[in-house]
């Protein structure tokens, strides 16, 4: 049989018995899916196309005989992992290979998610009612009563009631196809080949996500013959696990994806990138303000708008040809309590992102003024919005304090959110870091797809413009 | 339907049955029973089959459980039965011997700078890098770099997965790295912890796959803010087992898209997952970032496992069963890990040439202390700042030669002092005995330490209060 390695040279490097054997116990249901899944393989054609991923368990190592690609899962993670290859590949056929433990104990939440997207995998699960890996100990699946390394007495009601993974697969939308099959004598034998069959044809469709459950016997950990382990599947297992289709819906092919793009222009395209220079306005670093390094914070209740002007600020900044930089303050205060952010702008590298030592602050509520008012560099300036701040603290003498009433004029327009735009208007009339303009261009771009409020942001850009020279000829 | 005469008769080399007797139930003719010679090759007693009897019905091969058990009589095949390594061949498959398509660097036209917060230029450094499959679990303050490409990847006819967990969302980097292609995910400390035993299956099985952490406060749920400790877990501890990978340490947007970028090349030339060690501070920070001249458009590496004719004989797995097998492994990761010693450190030096008190500081902590830096300049001390860019390999080669000429170190960090620990880590595994008395500016919490604490901790040691010793 071609999908079987002629010789096993994974195992144990192929030398002796071990090359042409396989590492399963006399008895062992393991050996017989293996076949299965080989002929069916074999079957469809699709063995250059298949990826098996082996799980952690006694089938560990499933990729010592099948000649497909192979990879190896950690414990619990083969859906995972086969979600991983079948959107590296959509061609390829992908199936997972779990074991009990593996599947329904540790590896819970994956399979879950796997048949919950549906994407055309095949995933069959080994019910063997034991761990055998690891000698065993209690599975998922275990039976009540059933006695096991870690249920020497039995399995009792406080180790839980087995678990039934077809019927649980079942009853989620993604798999189109689930089914419980049984090894333990030909008839049984028979339908788990055709199951297993059908749920590989199903992923060679495109149609979807196929699932089949194979009660298997194990019996070294059943301390029982091959023969009586059959038996014991089918009088103890049965009843708990009853066979048969579980899920079977007609689904038209449906699964396509990419193939992405690495087109240059379409790439810079998606990320935004453009080669259209941003007009410069000003005619230098606002040197008036510093040499080379200027600080703004921005200071208010989060839903102020703090951080849009500080960020648009930053874009005008870079706009203008210099270095810059805008940092949101952190933590719960960003859900409604002080929002505060921190440009830099420099003529060179921006240093430092911070602003410890601020030029200018523009402080929204009481709080942020009180806070902030006091770290302004001497001969700084301190815009407040006058209609939230009515009664500032003091400040010291050698500050610029304007007060603006954001709000007002913000509520005047009818709406109120503008106030932000307000005090912008308001920092470029009280610094001329740059002029107006270089203001409106990332105000523009940000509002692009929001034509309606453009205009009205404009207004409020210039009427805060107009308030602070009011204020500042006031002072 | 094929005669009973013509019917292939089952056939069974005696040392590939286990004895487990299936085919003796599955034979309607009963014509199977266990036999009573142990064969001396494997200690069972192989079954043995009344041929008289058989019509050839095929059942007990198809109950048969091994592979090369019982099969369809072989008709003209001359078999050699001693030598089971002769008799199936030497060849273990008719799979072709993979060959690399290689990476394509693409020129990209020039473009104005972008103006964009950290985890957006990561992001944007991802897709230029090549990468199109995304896996992550939502955790703040990593979301925005997965928001965004969310966004984009599908323009882009990428895939984009929020996994159902983070121990899922390394799996799946386990799967479509194997298979070759550029994967990455976001995630922050806590979520970080959570992928550490996949990090290691996939150091194990050699497979690429970029992890941006975006390091916040800790131990346990910590809180968002910006915390410099989870140096140790990328650096010393990547799950289990001998596990090292390369750690990038960014300190601005520009850097963070320009080193994401950096981490796929690594993650590929070394076949290992590459660690981009960020901070919540740097991740939220806007700036000016210049993209590069080209892109990548990625080959398909020969060990991938694709899923075609070209790559069928591949396998990727992290066990060895057998001891010296491993150890052999072990070499052979302690020789690329030394590989990235020798070609991947990475540093920035700033003013150092003629420093007296050396800064080491990464991520946004070293940008306070470049502020700090400048300051203190004006006052006249003679400060410089080394920022390893690489923390793993640490860059020892360039830290060295800074060390013999300055009076102390500066520690910034915000964090319990886990570069410290890596710094002193480093040099002695360097053989660099002597250091050079270290003083420390250490936040934790989310706390950052501040430009001014720097200042003023270098001031003390620059110039003693009065009656000090010098």
């Amino acid at each position: 049989m071609s999908v079987f390695y002629n010789k096993f040279e994974r195992h144990a490097h192929g030398e002796g018995l071990k090359g042409i054997s396989t590492h399963y116990c006399p008895g062992c249901g393991h050996g017989l899916i293996h076949k299965y899944i080989a002929e069916a393989i074999e079957e469809l054609g699709i063995q250059d196309r298949t990826v098996a991923v082996s799980p952690v368990g006694c089938a560990v190592f499933m990729y010592y005989y099948l000649d497909v690609g192979n990879t190896q899962a950690a414990h619990g993670r083969a859906p995972a992992v086969a979600i991983g290859h079948k959107v590296a590949n959509p061609e390829a056929i992908v199936f997972a290979y779990q074991g009990d433990g593996d599947l329904a104990s540790i590896g819970l939440a994956e399979i879950i998610q796997a048949c919950q997207l549906g994407l055309p995998m095949t995933f069959i699960f080994v019910n063997n009612a034991i761990y055998g890996m690891t000698g065993g100990q209690m599975a998922p699946t275990t039976l009540m009563g059933q006695k096991t390394a870690t249920t020497p007495t039995g399995r009792s009601r406080i180790a839980g009631e087995p678990l039934r993974m077809a019927e649980i697969v079942a009853q989620i939308s993604g798999p189109i196809y689930v089914e419980r099959c049984a090894l333990f004598d030909p008839k049984q034998r028979m339908r788990a080949k055709k199951a297993i069959t059908k749920a590989f044809r199903l992923q060679a469709e495109n149609r979807g996500l196929s699932f089949v459950e194979i009660l298997s016997e194990c019996p070294t950990h059943l301390k029982l013959s091959p023969h009586e382990a059959e038996e014991w599947v089918k009088d103890h297992m049965l009843p708990i696990f009853p066979l048969g289709v579980k899920k079977d819906e007609e689904v038209e092919p449906w699964f396509k994806l990419g193939p992405a793009s690495f087109e240059p222009e379409n790439v810079l395209k998606v990320i935004g990138g453009t080669n259209q220079k941003p007009p410069r306005y000003g005619s230098g670093f606002p040197t008036h303000i510093d040499p080379t390094d200027i600080s703004i914070k921005f200071a208010g209740a989060g839903g102020d708008g703090a951080q849009t002007i500080a960020m648009l600020t930053t874009k005008a900044a870079i706009n203008e040809g210099w270095d810059s930089t805008h940092i949101p303050s952190y933590g719960p205060e960003s859900r409604g309590g002080t929002s505060y952010a921190d440009v830099r702008i420099a003529s060179g590298e921006v240093l430092s992102p911070a602003c410890p030592r601020p030029h200018v602050l523009v402080a929204f509520n009481p709080p942020s003024l009180e806070k902030f008012g006091p770290t302004v560099r001497p001969g700084g300036t301190v815009i407040y919005d006058r209609s939230v701040i009515p009664e500032p603290p003091a400040l010291p003498d050698n500050l610029t304090v304007i007060p603006v009433p954001c709000s007002e004029i913000a509520m005047d327009m009818g709406k109120r959110m503008v106030k932000n735009v307000v005090a912008m208007g308001a920092l470029q009339a009280a610094t001329r870091m740059f002029p107006p303009e270089s203001f409106l261009i990332p105000l523009r771009s940000a509002l692009k797809d929001n034509a309606s409020v453009l205009d009205l942001n404009i207004e409020a850009f210039e009427r805060g413009r107009k308030a602070c020279e009011e204020a500042m000829a006031g002072l | 339907m094929i005669s009973e005469k013509s019917r292939p008769k089952p056939f069974l080399l005696p040392q590939t049955c286990k004895a487990c007797g299936r085919c003796i139930s599955a034979c309607p003719k009963h014509c199977i029973e266990l036999g009573t010679e142990i064969n001396p090759l494997t200690g069972q007693t192989p079954i043995v089959i009344n041929y008289d009897q058989c019509n050839g019905c095929g059942l007990c091969i198809a109950a048969c459980p091994e592979p090369h058990g019982l099969m369809a009589e072989p008709g003209e095949i001359d078999f050699e039965l001693v030598d089971p390594a002769h008799l199936f061949g030497h060849r273990t498959s008719d799979a072709p011997e993979p060959v690399a398509l290689p990476d394509q660097r693409v020129a990209l036209p020039r473009v104005e700078p972008m103006i964009l917060k950290g985890n957006h230029a990561s992001a944007v450094g991802a897709l230029l890098a090549g990468c199109r499959h995304f896996f992550g679990y939502p955790i703040t303050p990593s979301t925005e770099g997965a928001e965004l490409l969310a966004k984009l990847l599908p323009k882009l006819d990428g895939v984009f997965v929020q996994a159902v967990s983070e121990v899922a969302t390394v799996n799946m980097m386990y799967g479509c790295g194997g298979a070759g292609q550029r994967c990455m995910t976001f995630t922050s400390s806590p979520g970080f912890s959570l992928m550490l035993e996949g990090i290691s299956y996939m150091i194990g099985a050699e497979l690429p796959g970029v992890f941006f952490n975006v390091m916040r406060g800790g131990p346990g749920l910590g809180n968002i803010g910006p915390e410099q400790a989870d140096i140790k877990l990328c650096c010393r501890g990547l799950g289990h087992g001998n596990s090292h990978a390369p750690v990038l340490a960014p300190a601005t947007p520009q850097e963070m898209l320009d080193l994401t970028m950096v981490a796929f090349d690594m993650a590929f030339k070394y076949r290992s997952p590459v660690i981009l060690a960020s901070d919540g501070y740097l991740g939220q920070m806007t700036g000016r970032v210049t993209l590069p001249d080209f892109m990548i458009r990625p080959g398909l590496p020969e060990w991938a496992v694709f899923g075609d004719r070209m790559h069928r004989r591949n396998l990727h797995t992290s066990i060895l069963l057998i001891e010296p097998d491993l150890e052999k492994h072990n070499q052979h990761l302690n020789a690329k890990y030394a590989q990235m010693f020798r070609e991947e450190q990475r540093s920035d030096a700033f003013l150092c040439d003629d420093a007296e008190w050396l800064i080491i500081a990464c991520n946004t902590p070293a940008r306070m202390a470049k502020g700090a830096i400048s300051e203190l300049r004006e006052q006249g001390i003679r400060v410089g700042l080394f920022r390893p860019i690489s923390l793993f390999p640490f860059p020892v080669d360039a830290l060295r030669p800074l060390l013999g000429r300055v009076r102390g170190v500066i520690m910034v960090e915000a964090g319990p002092g886990q570069l410290e620990d890596e710094v002193r880590l480093s040099l002695s595994h360097a053989g660099v005995t002597q250091l050079p008395p270290i003083t420390r500016v250490r936040h934790g919490g989310g706390v950052l330490p501040q430009q001014h604490e720097i200042v003023e901790a270098v001031r003390a040691l620059a110039r003693p209060a009065k009656g000090g010793v010098a």
